[in-house]
């Protein structure tokens, strides 16, 4: 017997177990869509502060949209790599993950003494495979499946929240939003998106008065710390284009001046990081703080791969030496560490065995670095893009965005 | 929705609902209240258009088929924590191992994205061509086939039991491994 004959074999069997449907089913759904109905119209007729309307209705089925041929999907390679490319030109992924987006800073002066950092984003055109420069957002997140994007139009905050078609390249729906939003994550399935409310824009900068990064002139501008203007988050289902708003209110001090939320692992709570201990709070969709999930209680926000997709492992902080890279693994329930890993940083998990990381060859700048493979109980390191240039900061850099393909 | 088109409406469900909801249940990953939630979304799109449709189960169906891969379901497998432990199997060829192994493999399927669960209850519970299967998801010949290949290789990572089979026909092309790195130019 092979695979298939197993996978049949199984299918069939469990679709003979009897399934009865329970009595008043069609009454049920036919209840359903009216109150579907009535829900879509009347949010469509009047958008509340608290409540975010429906912009468009869902697309129907036969809208012809779901000829879906995405260049992530394309290429069933396990592992693609550019180690010649930096920034990245065409299409990076390894197992399930994929390099779905990648941004640069820069800063545009205001006045004498004032700019805003602005992100030019490439993001991943799914017809061609290729990272396209686009000026037109000033925020970006791609949702698992890489079919779409969340996106925020410029000056923050932003008063309406695009979703990007990234075959198309077009905006299919706007959600209106009634409070500032400056960022917004999907959760893990995609279903949901968090979106922080800024009464300020989180990205505006300062000229520092000092030489921040040593390079013997005083041209660095820094954000003014303990001065965020985060109030809150809606948490929006992205398929209605419903949510609310929950007002978050927490010592600035202990902030910093962008300090998104995101989701936990199972997507019922979303986390904020803090700068001081304890680092992450949570709070429940209603804004409440609630205690940390257990297998999170070793998430660190500034540990980009989190837990693993079993669950069993998470990623931890740098544990190498000066001969050789390493990023130690915790177990999650105790913190302590269970192995350690190839890489300088620990990017996001590719499968329950591998990580894509930053690394970095032995005795170098530990700001030359490059996208890599690595393995849990193994010393092999795959190059996946080619090395960044400049120290932190400069002009150029570029940051990674993954997203599942 | 007048009264006659109701009542046809109506009649479908009652007539057709267990063996729509067989299909939901293994597009589901054997999660029974998903299944249901499927289908009534299936059936609520149905709806709206009941005295247009030729061919209702036909139909709703294909939505079935649609919904699991589209764009807003993504591939993240969100009911994955509901799924115990595979249970342990011995080795064997008797009539228990090959229900444990039957097992093993439905609580794998279980953990497969719904779009590698779609493809794999097409391919093989329904019977259908690769290009029926493209057709029916408005996909490429070409995606359903590296689709098929990568679920039965995640199956395998999934259960280390299903190593001792015969290599599956779909799974001839390059395996999950580290090698060759596709370099492009």
């Amino acid at each position: 017997m092979n695979v298939e004959e197993l996978v049949r074999d199984s299918l069939r069997e469990q679709a003979d177990e009897p399934m009865p449907v329970q009595p008043g089913f069609a009454d049920r759904v036919l209840t359903a869509r009216r109150r579907r109905r009535t829900r879509t119209l009347a949010s469509v007729a009047a958008a509340t502060a608290a409540v975010v309307a429906v912009a468009v209705a869902v697309p129907l089925l036969d809208s012809g949209k779901d000829d879906v041929r995405l260049a992530s999907e394309m290429n069933p390679s396990d592992i693609i790599a550019h180690p010649d490319q930096t920034p990245p030109r065409d299409l990076i992924a390894a197992g399930n993950v994929a390099l779905a987006s990648y941004y640069t800073w820069s800063t545009v002066k205001q006045t004498d003494d004032r700019g805003t950092a602005v992100r030019t984003y490439w993001l991943l055109d799914q017809k061609t495979g290729k990272y396209v420069k686009t000026t037109k957002w000033s925020y970006i997140a791609v949702a698992p499946g890489m079919r779409t994007a969340a996106v925020l139009e410029k000056d923050l905050p932003a008063q309406r929240i695009g979703l990007l078609d990234l075959l198309t390249g077009e905006v299919e729906r706007w959600i209106p939003v009634g409070r500032g939003v400056a960022g917004v994550e999907f959760s893990p399935d995609g279903s949901k998106l968090v979106a922080t409310t800024y009464s300020t824009n989180p990205d505006l900068r300062y000229r520092a008065d000092y030489d921040s990064d040593g390079d013997g002139k005083k041209n660095d501008w820094m954000p003014q710390f303990g001065q965020s203007g985060r109030t809150g988050f809606y948490v929006i289902d992205v398929e209605s284009g419903e949510g609310s708003w929950s007002e978050v209110t927490y010592n600035s001090q202990d902030l910093n001046v962008r300090q998104d939320f995101a989701f936990s692992r199972d997507g019922k709570l979303v986390y904020s990081g803090l700068t001081t201990a304890p680092h992450m709070q949570y709070y429940d969709f209603e804004g409440n703080e609630v205690p940390k999930p257990a297998n999170e209680e070793y998430v660190h926000w500034f540990n980009d791969a989190g837990l693993s997709p079993d669950g069993k492992l998470v990623a931890g902080g740098y544990a190498g030496d000066n001969k050789q890279s390493a990023s130690e693994l915790l177990d999650p329930y105790t913190g302590k560490r269970v192995t350690k890993v190839r890489g300088q940083q620990l990017l996001a998990w590719v499968d329950d065995k591998r990580l894509i990381a930053w690394d970095i060859p032995p005795g170098s700048n530990e700001f030359h670095n490059r996208l890599v493979l690595v393995t849990i109980g193994s010393d092999k390191v795959v190059p996946l893009s080619g090395f960044r240039k400049g120290n932190d900061g400069a002009a150029g850099r570029w940051t990674p965005i993954f997203a599942e393909r | 929705m007048d009264a006659e088109v109701q009542e046809d409406f109506r009649e479908f469900v009652a007539n057709r609902s267990s063996a729509l909801l067989k299909t939901a249940v293994l597009l589901s990953g054997g999660d029974r209240h998903a299944a249901e939630d499927l289908l009534q979304n299936a059936l609520i799109k149905a709806a709206g258009r009941w005295h247009r449709i030729d061919e209702p189960e036909a139909y709703v169906r294909q939505i079935l088929y649609r919904q699991q891969v589209s764009r807003w379901r993504l591939k993240w497998p969100r009911r994955e924590l509901s799924v115990p432990e595979l249970p342990e199997t011995g080795s064997g060829t008797d009539a228990s191992s090959a229900a444990e192994l039957r097992l093993v493999m439905r609580a794998a399927l279980a953990r497969l994205t719904a779009r590698q669960r779609t493809v794999l209850v097409l391919r093989y519970f329904e019977d259908l061509p690769e290009a029926d299967v493209a057709r029916l998801l408005g996909c490429s010949v070409g995606t359903v086939r590296s689709t098929t290949h990568r679920s039965l290789a995640r199956l395998r990572d999934l259960a280390p039991e299903l190593a001792a089979l015969g290599p599956a026909g779909a799974e001839q092309q390059p395996s999950r491994d580290f090698s060759p790195v596709e370099v492009r130019p």
